[in-house]
């Protein structure tokens, strides 16, 4: 192997480097901040303390199942607990984390200094935070939700839902969804635009065609619940009637509009995923992934497939028989590309060395886990067999198996993955070891039995059951499975919190078969990434270099330049001016939140907000420019 | 091996600023273009969708939604769209008083709508919460309205920026993008108005 | 709590069989019978999945391996594992085509044209079910709640509404479940092979007490069903001794009138469930309890406690007054 690409630069360029693009010290240079991967970072923190919060929810719901007619909480309290427990896992953990780990590593995949829009990219973070705290106020004010994540209307509406519940519910949504899109398209334009010279669209590596999936399907699918859940809010404070059916409404409109939105919301969670396991097994078995073409296919086709399926969450609303069959056979479709995937990830461990280190762990786990929610899949696919196990636990064991299979645990493989490249520190094997394993049974011990739960007439988001019905073993069951997860994120947290106290060990490739770019720079990498960007010769950039790494030169070092290159084949086209750090994104997003929470309460909160968010826009793109940037005209400077 | 070996990049003859798709603000535009067509498009789909819910369309009791202003919108949207060609025109010719004249035309033109579509509100004859007919309509016409007014905002700051402020390079590539915006803001309109003001006639 | 008179064996109406209350895999009509042998051929097939593909992946990972192969033994592993792959997308489609055509079949069966004898209307109410028998093809109409009296071995069209939020109503063992949508027409079948008491519950979340709206199906010989129905059609007891008369009079002149019909009596009001015969089903407040004296006067008193959040508002009554209240409830059979 050779000396890295950062090892190669001389001192005087990465120190020049150093001052053009490191954050300015200090409380206001950590808000200013517009690296992607200090907001990253703080995405992927926020994500994972969303996700301890959900995962306490889930936790009082199992001790309140445990038995029969227990008196842990009570119905209200209970429903609100569902609630959130779905909005925070699908709204606040599951999208941002994903779209974190992508603005955080695809710079750095790709070979640029920063994602394309910086401080849209603090903004979308910024924006997302206050959604997720301004829900938490309420809930912990006792204004949580309470009519599901899925919000169905009349249930949701102004005649039943009480109070300001569901209109902080539907703020949030909007808000935050507004943060993925801002993501995806960051994630898109950086794709397409900054990728190192020489990495051709067929030599990107499956996490970042991943990634630019998942960008898309964000891009196409938040804008429905978006205005979905404006139509929502609308309803409940000015009257509008879109769900009333009285005054011609729909209820079932919002649900088409929810789950035009909400299944490929499902993969849009699990795509991301299929790009950790891509990269997390080529470097553990020293392979190249089997079917290259294939599994590129298989994830834009995926993609495509994902956006045909959104009936087959309403098969008990009496749709007609044609349109049934069209989205069974779509459903069951979208099981041809998930296997061939499944098929070519076995090829390459077959033919690999696979190394047993906890993030390969975590895969296995992640095949067992998910194949069972794939075929459980197919299964509610047909509209018979689905109309007994729709809204029952069946279908909370399926989503979870899915979810936590197909997401959850290429998740956490890729923290033990990445966790060097964020921190500079290993996490320790032996506690990974125990973490995974804990976390494997409890998956399974929690959620397996919830199959028989469903399919012996247990329906979902029942605050207690009668003992006649025979459900309480398995519920006991279910709840020392979840117990066994909970003390598996405890363990976790532990190694989390030993490793970040301990030195720094990693050096830039600790895993030492790794074959993406971000490997090439120091663990953490620099504020500019790369010293000097490398040029890159075939799909798995650092085993295919050369000798001695060609790089790109000519880049400014005084001021904070990308390199914009061509859609198809990455050749240079010009050099990009990206901005400087700055406070305004962050006001921007401040007067944004307050518009949304003031529209709570009062529709003339877009008329004060348009004002209140104009005035930091203006700050925040007025040009000042630096010594030795190019001027036209004007300017007191 | 055969593989093809690449030799060190030198990029320092490359432009500094570019236009159109070589762009990344170009891209950008693009996309917020297509999350923000996309919630026209959700209100579109609600406005159709409730109309099998209505014997009559517009419902029974309602009046037709009147055509005179929307028609002038309609042939004012259609005069902007080469004046903001021209304009592009200018930008890409780093013509700093082209830019300046376009953006400040673009802002007038902006202002006219939103006057005239204060008008156009009017002219639904329903309110948003009369049935879902009235609030389908209203939805489409608030949903680009907030478009209007970021227009608005986004041409007067532009014209500020070349006029008062510090111009470089880029700006002709914002003027250049915000041309692209405002096909996609007018042509979009042209769509909306015949479906919430026209084809209601069409039912009759 | 021991059983009043007539006390049943459950809390819930009838006996538990197999363990469980209700079920899916325990199918006593046609419908979930058609389902149940679906559900049986996808179990086997993905049983068999699941073990031939994580057989594959553990012995793929877990395989002794050879120094490496030269890169000419390396071409044809490649070509081997590219038939794998392939082989492995073409059983794949295989298998949902077969899948397909077993679903689209129960699906026509399932949707395939029948003649109800008459028709029910079931309308979802937070949180319990109003079961109207629509005349004309019944001799006139009934009305009941949380309990659907059919005759075994009869399809029987059950017409579905609501007016408040959206239900679903599940009856498991008989068939899958079909929504209730306010402002939507939808209907479900219901057929049981033999007579029997069969468990349902409402299976769309719909509030606070979407947990405890429960009902039973009765399904009953063709003779057993008409004389039901035949003493649904009657109006309510006549109080005949002086508690059962106070009774009565409690009942009107409380706040019980307010919501709940009595045919024969003033009370005419339909916010509650319809009582004219509450003292011949087996449940009340919707599956919540069984229906005996004391679960009855809990309910009256404070039905609060027993189903927060419920319409039942707490009553404040004299015990004599409760007495009587509830010697008279007891003879509305």
């Amino acid at each position: 192997m050779t000396a890295t690409a950062s090892g190669q630069a001389p001192a005087s360029l990465r120190h020049a480097l150093h001052e053009t693009w490191a954050d300015r010290p200090g409380l206001i240079g950590w808000l200013m901040s517009v690296d992607h991967k200090s907001i990253g970072k703080r995405y992927v923190i926020t994500a994972f303390a969303f996700f301890l919060l959900g995962g306490l929810e889930a936790a009082v719901m199992r001790m309140q199942l445990a038995r029969p007619e227990n008196h842990v909480v009570g119905p209200d309290l209970y429903d609100q607990l569902f609630t959130m427990h779905g909005t925070t896992m699908m709204f606040l953990f599951a999208v941002p984390v994903m779209t974190a780990m992508g603005l955080y590593l695809v710079p750095l995949m790709i070979g640029s200094r920063d994602v394309a829009f910086p401080r849209l990219n603090a903004y979308g973070y910024y924006a997302y935070l206050i959604g997720g705290l301004f829900l938490y106020t309420g809930f912990f004010l006792g204004s949580g939700p309470d009519a599901g994540w899925f919000a169905y209307t009349p249930l949701s509406g102004p005649e039943f839902g009480i109070g300001k519940r569901m209109d902080i519910w539907a703020q949030t949504v909007t808000f935050t969804e507004i943060a993925g899109i801002i993501a995806a398209i960051e994630i898109i334009v950086t794709v397409f635009k900054q990728r190192a010279p020489g990495m051709s669209l067929n030599r990107m590596p499956l996490f970042v065609w991943s990634m630019l999936v998942m960008a898309f399907m964000i891009l196409f699918a938040m804008p429905w619940i978006a205005v979905d859940s404006q139509f929502l809010a609308m309803d409940r404070l000015m009257q509008t009637q879109f769900f009333n059916q009285a005054e011609g409404g729909d209820a079932l409109l919002w649900q088409h509009l929810f789950w035009f939105f909400g299944h490929p919301e499902v993969y849009i969670i699990f795509i991301p995923a299929l790009g950790y396991v891509s990269t997390i097994i080529s470097t553990f078995t020293r392979r190249e992934v089997f079917g290259y073409p294939a599994m590129v296919g298989a994830l834009i086709v995926t993609g495509f497939l994902g956006f045909a399926l959104w009936v087959h969450h309403m098969f008990v609303t009496s749709i007609p028989q044609i349109g049934e069959s069209f989205f069974t056979a779509a459903s069951a479709m979208i099981a041809i590309p998930t296997g061939v995937q499944f098929f070519c990830w076995i090829a390459t461990i077959w033919e690999g060395r696979p190394r047993f280190q906890t993030p390969f762990l975590f895969m296995l786990g992640f095949f067992l886990v998910f194949i069972i929610g794939g075929l459980s899949g197919v299964m509610v696919a047909s509209v018979p067999f689905d109309s007994q196990v729709h809204d029952t636990f069946f279908i909370v064991a399926h989503l979870h198996y899915v979810l936590i299979g197909g997401a959850v645990f290429p998740l956490w493989g890729a923290f033990y993955y990445w966790f060097p490249k964020f921190t500079g520190r290993m996490l320790g094997e032996t506690l990974g070891r125990w973490n995974f394993a804990l976390f494997f049974i409890g998956v399974n011990v929690a959620f397996f039995p919830m199959h028989l739960l469903g399919l012996h007439g247990m329906p979902r988001r029942v605050y207690t059951y009668i003992a006649e019905t025979g459900w309480g073993s398995l519920n006991l069951l279910a709840t020392l499975g979840a117990v066994t997860i909970a003390i598996s994120v405890i363990v976790f947290l532990v190694n989390v919190a030993r490793t970040l106290a301990a030195r720094p060990n990693a050096p830039d490739d600790p895993w030492e078969t790794s074959s993406t770019l971000e490997w090439a720079v120091s663990s953490p990498p620099p504020p500019y990434n790369f010293a000097e960007l490398p040029v890159v010769e075939g799909r798995y950039a650092l085993w295919d270099r050369s000798a001695v790494q060609p790089v790109v030169t000519g880049l400014r070092t005084d001021q904070r330049e990308l390199l914009i290159t061509t859609l198809l084949d990455a050749e240079p086209d010009h050099r990009h001016r990206t901005p400087e750090p700055t406070i305004w994104p962050l006001l921007a997003a401040l007067a944004t939140g307050t518009t949304f929470i003031a529209l709570v309460y009062t529709p003339w909160a877009m008329v004060i907000g348009a004002v209140l968010i104009a005035a930091p826009l203006v700050a925040w793109g007025w040009p000042r420019p630096r010594p030795g940037d190019p001027i036209v005209a004007g300017g007191a400077s | 091996m055969s593989r093809e070996r690449a030799a060190s990049v030198d990029v320092s003859a490359l432009p500094s600023a570019a236009f159109g798709h070589r762009a990344i603000t170009w891209w950008g535009t693009l996309g917020f273009m297509t999350a923000e067509g996309l919630t026209l498009v959700v209100c579109v789909v609600a406005y159709i969708y409730v109309q099998r819910n209505f014997p009559r369309w517009p419902p029974p009791g309602t009046l037709l939604p009147s055509i005179t202003i929307p028609l002038i919108q309609l042939a004012v949207m259609l005069l902007s769209i080469p004046a903001m060609a021209w304009t592009s025109r200018a930008a890409r010719r780093l013509d700093l008083r082209g830019a300046r004249v376009g953006m400040v035309l673009s802002g007038i033109f902006a202002v006219a709508f939103c006057v005239l579509r204060w008008f156009e509100f009017r002219a639904l004859n329903t309110r948003w919460d009369s049935t879902a007919y009235g609030s389908a309509a209203w939805a489409v016409l608030v949903a680009h309205s907030t478009l209007l007014v970021t227009q608005v905002f986004e041409s007067s700051t532009m014209a500020a920026i070349l006029y008062l402020g510090p111009v470089e390079p880029k700006h002709f590539g914002d003027v250049d993008d915000s041309c692209l915006y405002w096909y996609f803001l007018t042509g979009g309109w042209i769509l909306l108005s015949l479906l919430v003001f026209f084809s209601p006639r069409l039912h009759q | 709590m021991a059983g009043g008179p007539g006390g049943h064996e459950t809390q819930v109406g009838l006996v538990a069989a197999a363990g469980w209350l209700q079920s899916a895999l325990r199918p006593a009509g046609p419908d979930a019978t058609r389902i149940y042998g679906l559900w049986v051929f996808m179990l086997w097939i993905s049983a068999a999945v699941l073990l031939v593909v994580i057989g594959a992946l553990l012995y793929g990972t877990f395989r002794r391996r050879r120094s490496r192969p030269d890169s000419d033994q390396q071409h044809t592993r490649q070509r081997r594992m590219t038939r794998a792959v392939a082989t492995g997308a073409g059983v794949t489609v295989v298998i949902l085509f077969a899948f397909l055509v077993f679903d689209f079949s129960v699906g026509r069966a399932l949707g395939a044209p029948r003649r109800s004898g008459f028709e029910i209307e079931l309308v979802g109410h937070r949180w319990w079910w109003e079961v109207r028998y629509l005349a004309p093809a019944l001799p006139a109409r009934v009305t009941t709640a949380n309990e659907i009296h059919i005759p075994a071995g009869a399809p029987v069209l059950v017409r579905l509404k609501s007016n408040d939020v959206i239900h679903s109503l599940w009856v498991p063992d008989l068939t899958g479940k079909r929504d209730l949508i306010p402002g939507k027409r939808t209907s479900l079948w219901l057929q049981a092979d033999t007579p029997g008491v069969y468990r349902g519950q409402c299976a769309e979340f719909c509030g606070q007490q979407h947990a405890k709206m429960a009902l039973l199906v009765v399904a009953d010989t063709r003779a057993g069903f008409d004389q039901w129905y035949a003493s649904q059609l009657a109006p309510s007891a006549v109080p005949t001794d002086s508690v059962t008369m106070q009774g009565r009079q409690v009942f009107l002149t409380y706040a019980c009138a307010l919501c709940h019909t009595v045919r024969g009596t003033p009370a005419a009001a339909s916010l509650g469930p319809d009582l004219t015969h509450l003292a011949s089903r087996r449940t009340i407040g919707a599956g919540a309890l069984d229906n005996n004296r004391g679960n009855l006067a809990g309910w009256i008193l404070d039905a609060q406690s027993i189903k927060p959040g419920v319409d039942m508002p707490p009553n404040h009554l004299e015990p004599d007054e409760a007495q009587a209240l509830l010697a008279y409830l007891e003879t509305l059979k």
